[in-house]
């Protein structure tokens, strides 16, 4: 399981890096510290799952965003 | 980028279930997995949604952004007057003063309140910073 995971979190973060679209690679972001989340709550630690989901997902996906949105008109 | 119905929507119902599982972090914090700063973390993480989504003006509709800035101040001060209150008994900071859950429940919701009251009071400024340049 724990292997399986961080294959998961291998692909995610290479993907991460080698895409072209900003906007894309923010929400990739998202999905892998939602992996990574899962990793922590299968290795019997709930609360820093918990504060991975809401940090991690949450508001760090939020400040990426902002970026994102307010970087792009300046020309790709 | 064009905005679609499904972000509207999707955001608008979202919202306030996550509210409610960050109330519930808050209060069972003592019991399950969880606590101030998670909770907190979760309920400004639904307004931020919020803001995202719909726009700083139906956010400050529904939560004044005074009224936030008020929460997380009293945040602060009632913490403080919780970890000073074991001074008046004798004891140490942030010594129980309550039978078991007493305490740390207080504790719970008022650091729950302050974190997120502080993090959408800071993911807001910085959103209606970027607003005015334009």
């Amino acid at each position: 399981m724990i292997e399986i995971l961080l294959l998961v979190h291998l692909i995610l973060a290479i993907l991460v890096l080698s895409i072209r679209s900003l906007f894309t690679a923010v929400i990739l972001m998202a999905i892998f510290s939602l992996f990574s989340a899962v990793l922590f709550f299968v290795l019997h630690a709930p609360d820093v799952a918990l504060t991975e989901a809401a940090v991690g997902a949450g508001v760090s996906t939020f400040l990426y965003i902002w970026i994102v949105k307010h970087t792009q008109k300046e020309g790709e | 980028m064009k905005k679609t119905n499904i972000l509207d929507v999707v955001s608008r119902k979202l919202s306030p279930f996550i509210l409610l599982f960050g109330v519930y972090l808050v209060t069972f914090g003592h019991i399950s997995p969880g606590g101030g700063f998670q909770g907190g973390v979760a309920l400004a993480s639904s307004l931020l949604l919020i803001l995202l989504a719909q726009g700083p003006r139906v956010l400050a509709s529904s939560f004044p952004i005074g009224r936030i800035s008020v929460i997380e101040v009293l945040g602060y001060g009632l913490f403080l007057l919780a970890g000073l209150g074991g001074f008046l008994l004798g004891l140490g900071f942030l010594s129980p003063l309550l039978p078991p859950p007493g305490t740390i429940f207080i504790l719970n919701i008022v650091i729950g309140a302050k974190v997120g009251a502080g993090i959408t009071l800071i993911c807001w400024h910085l959103f209606q910073e970027g607003e005015e340049q334009e």
